[in-house]
């Protein structure tokens, strides 16, 4: 199969631009990017909150899929091996850096008053960042640092249900979870958020 | 009217537009019922603001630091396939020409291999010849050497002890030069040591 000019990519699946890539394509390999940027930077955004990190850390996904393209086996979503890895490289650094635990209230871990303070989340308090901007609008910003609140394994499991629109099936595989677990975390953080978001509706 | 509430997991049902046989029964529900109807749109407000949330977008050179850390590599069946591609003609009618050919020369050599794989004898005939023949330039050309080397009456000496003879003074020469090159070397050496 010849390589086909760089705009045709455009309109091929997963599957052929894979195919591609795994021929030495230059351009095949910036379309998948392309192709799945936002989404991985995104649930990997929502999931450490900081964006020069969220970057480095969706460059480090990228990197390790492409760099295995040999390995990928059609029979299988691209977007779910990427969304594995990502949430991987994102578990990964909330473990080492230990703030799994950490909530917007702070560590329940911590007993004294400087100890809750020196975990809280102060969401309000980051750097000016298209996250501020979102907090800045009512419902958006809400809504985020509802998510923010949640356990990280909770956000990946919502964030992959309802803003990448995926299956329960599709997110017990990527995660490497069992189906009965995905449905628990996504019913729990459903009951967390509605409980966030509750003086909004009352509004 | 049903009076029992709908369960948690049953609103998750609606929340996720199943549509099993079981979903009718709950959808009828909470047609009747205000207090599982409110908890369905209570619900159901959360997973449209999910639903809303936007994908971030991240820098302008993130596709550029990626590739700048993946080597491309090009599996040599590519490269060879677009060589290939590369000398072949562009037009349709020059492309079936050139693979007439190809596939008539192929043709030949292919019929010309197997009548030879099947003429045994005259296979190992030709390789007798050829063997004889190689066999004669190395001895002629060793002869020589020899000749020239220790001169006509020591080499009809050698000559004398027959073929092992002369492979043996063959053998004897090349390592004498063998020793004498990296005796030379190792004085070249020991020389520019001691000049630096």
């Amino acid at each position: 199969m010849p390589a086909p000019p760089a705009f045709d990519l455009f309109n091929l699946p997963d599957a052929d631009v894979v195919a591609l890539a795994q021929q030495g394509r230059d351009s095949a390999f910036r379309e998948l990017i392309r192709r799945y940027e936002r989404p991985v930077f995104s649930l990997i955004y929502r999931m450490v909150r900081d964006r020069e990190l969220a970057e480095d850390l969706a460059q480090d996904t990228f990197i390790k899929v492409l760099n295995h393209i040999d390995r990928y086996r059609p029979e299988f979503k691209l977007s779910s091996w990427l969304f594995k890895i990502a949430n991987n490289v994102a578990i990964d650094h909330l473990r080492r850096r230990q703030l799994d635990t950490i909530s917007i209230d702070g560590s329940p871990h911590a007993q004294t008053q400087d100890a809750i303070e020196a975990t809280s989340f102060d969401v309000v308090g980051q750097q000016e960042s298209a996250l501020d901007e979102m907090e800045a609008r009512e419902l958006g910003g809400a809504i985020e640092r509802a998510i923010a609140t949640l356990r990280p394994e909770y956000r990946s499991c919502i964030m992959l249900r309802h803003v990448e629109g995926r299956s329960y099936e599709e997110i017990a595989a990527t995660l490497d979870l069992p189906l009965g677990t995905v449905k628990t975390y996504i019913h729990r953080a459903r009951h967390e958020l509605r409980k966030e978001l509750e003086h909004l509706r009352d509004d | 009217m049903n009076h029992r509430h709908l369960l948690p997991d049953e609103i998750d049902l609606l929340l996720d537009d199943e549509v099993g046989f079981g979903v009718a029964p709950l959808k009828a529900h909470i047609r009747d019922c205000d207090h599982c109807r409110a908890k369905v749109d209570e619900a159901r407000f959360v997973v449209d603001a999910l639903e809303d949330v936007p994908h971030f977008v991240p820098s302008l050179r993130f596709s550029d630091r990626v590739m700048a850390q993946v080597p491309v590599f090009v599996p040599w069946h590519v490269t060879a396939r677009d060589t290939v591609a590369k000398w072949l003609p562009q037009s349709r009618s020059a492309r079936f020409a050139v693979g007439a050919l190809a596939t008539s020369a192929a043709s030949i050599v292919t019929v010309l291999l197997l009548w030879i794989a099947t003429q045994t004898d005259v296979v190992a005939l030709a390789t007798g010849v050829a063997g004889d023949q190689v066999r004669g330039l190395v001895y002629d050309a060793g002869s020589q050497v020899l000749a020239a080397v220790f001169g006509e009456q020591f080499f009809a000496v050698i000559q004398r002890t027959g073929t092992f003879g002369i492979a043996a003074a063959l053998l004897g020469l090349v390592a004498a030069a063998g020793g004498s090159i990296a005796g030379l070397r190792a004085l070249a050496a020991a020389s520019s040591r001691r000049r630096g």
